[in-house]
């Protein structure tokens, strides 16, 4: 696993990646889509996951904001492979990347736990 | 006579292109971008009316021209964005409410376009009662039906040309409209079929108050289909099945469909995912043989 300058996210971080199927975890800038902190396995692009996740996001609360639906609270890519969850938290998002055998109904709810305590 | 009469099209836009030279800031570039749109160079309207927005970013007008040289060029959802946008600087704007009357028009959406091109034929605008009328034929409504707004002959006018073909079949959009309706069953959903620009091709959301947000949101939702395949390919998950959301008070749950559209189901925040995604799948399936069955 690589790592980055440990934060106050980081043991948070770590128990998420230490899920069944999951391959890493970041917290990122909603607005920009920049890593604040990441538990990430060898070889994921912690940078690409929290833009392209931080952008989704965006559209997703852009489209919430015109149905007028309120805030979004959790977001999810399914792939044929794998998934992307994402958490809003403020300002902040929490992202997953895990794989397609991973039980996204347990891992939603760890999320939705370490992002209220970052909030 | 005006001059405008008087002078060609070239002379005019040379006119008004040298008056915008000596004067960058004056609104002339108005004018200019309407004579540039009636001599059919809209890429370079637009450019003209892009600059003059990005000056005069408070000047209803700007937007209402940005509106026309969009219509003109059917970019229907950046048109209804810049008459949104004048309507909002300039409440009861008559060309706002005219361009959104006719865009409603060419998205099938004949209510809300009669409702907004009456508002701008009550203020004299004889090409939105022209067009108010032929939409009001179109629904089956009395061109009476409201005494206020001045009766007009059906003519040929710029109206027509805007207005443009009329939409699919009354029957055929109704249709359309109701396509998920047994898909969806009894529980709180809602569906939509959006193509790649975001328009809304079947079924509706309309929200608690009546109105149907369904072209809001597929203009929002416009490229995510792109953006999640980009997502999907650059993270090596495969093809990407589905989009889910939740909100304060829904659930979103967001399908691939065919080669361009996007189905979206709807579904109130107790319902279960699970059962949002049984219901995602019903609505997929019935969008299928729908679109097998047009093609």
């Amino acid at each position: 696993m690589t790592a980055l300058r440990p934060t106050e996210f980081a043991a948070m971080l770590a128990a998420l990646t230490r899920h069944r199927g999951v391959l890493g975890s970041l917290v990122a800038d909603a607005a920009q889509g920049i890593v604040v902190d990441a538990s990430l396995q060898h070889g994921v692009a912690g940078d690409a996951v929290a833009a392209l996740a931080a952008s989704l996001y965006r559209k997703a609360r852009l489209s919430a904001g015109a149905a007028g639906l309120g805030a979004v609270s959790f977001l999810r890519l399914e792939g044929e492979l794998g998934n992307i969850c994402v958490m809003g938290a403020g300002d902040l998002v929490l992202v997953t990347i895990a794989e397609s055998r991973t039980n996204v109904g347990l891992l939603r709810a760890e999320m939705r736990r370490a992002a209220a305590a970052l909030a | 006579m005006s001059d405008h009469a008087r002078n060609s099209v070239p002379d005019q836009i040379r006119r008004l292109s040298d008056e915008l030279a000596r004067d960058p800031s004056s609104l002339a570039f108005i004018a200019l971008g309407d004579a540039l749109r009636h001599a059919r160079h809209l890429e370079l309207a637009l450019k003209i009316a892009q600059r003059g927005v990005e000056r005069h970013a408070e000047s209803a007008a700007a937007h209402d021209l940005i509106g026309r040289v969009s219509l003109d060029r059917d970019d229907l959802l950046r048109a209804l964005e810049a008459w949104t946008t004048a309507e909002r600087l300039s409440p009861g704007h008559p060309g706002a409410r005219r361009g959104m009357g006719y865009v409603l028009f060419r998205l099938g959406r004949l209510d809300e376009a009669a409702a907004c091109l009456a508002e701008a034929a009550r203020t004299g605008d004889a090409d939105a009662a022209a067009a108010l009328a032929r939409v009001r034929a179109l629904l089956g409504v009395s061109a009476h039906a409201n005494a206020d707004v001045p009766m007009i002959e059906l003519e040929e006018s710029e109206a027509d040309h805007a207005l443009g073909p009329p939409p699919a079949n009354p029957l055929d959009r109704e249709r359309a409209r109701r396509l998920f309706a047994e898909a969806l069953g009894d529980g709180n959903h809602t569906a939509l079929l959006l193509d790649a620009n975001g328009l809304v091709v079947a079924g509706a959301y309309v929200t608690e108050d009546g109105t149907d947000v369904g072209s809001e949101i597929g203009g929002e939702l416009r490229g995510v289909r792109d953006e999640a395949e980009r997502m999907s390919r650059y993270l090596e998950l495969g093809s990407w099945k589905s989009v889910v959301f939740e909100t304060d008070v829904a659930t979103v749950a967001m399908a691939p469909m065919g080669e361009e559209d996007l189905l979206l189901v709807a579904s109130d925040q107790s319902t279960p995912l699970g059962l949002v995604r049984r219901v995602t799948e019903r609505c997929a399936d019935r969008a299928r043989r729908w679109l097998a069955e047009v093609a």
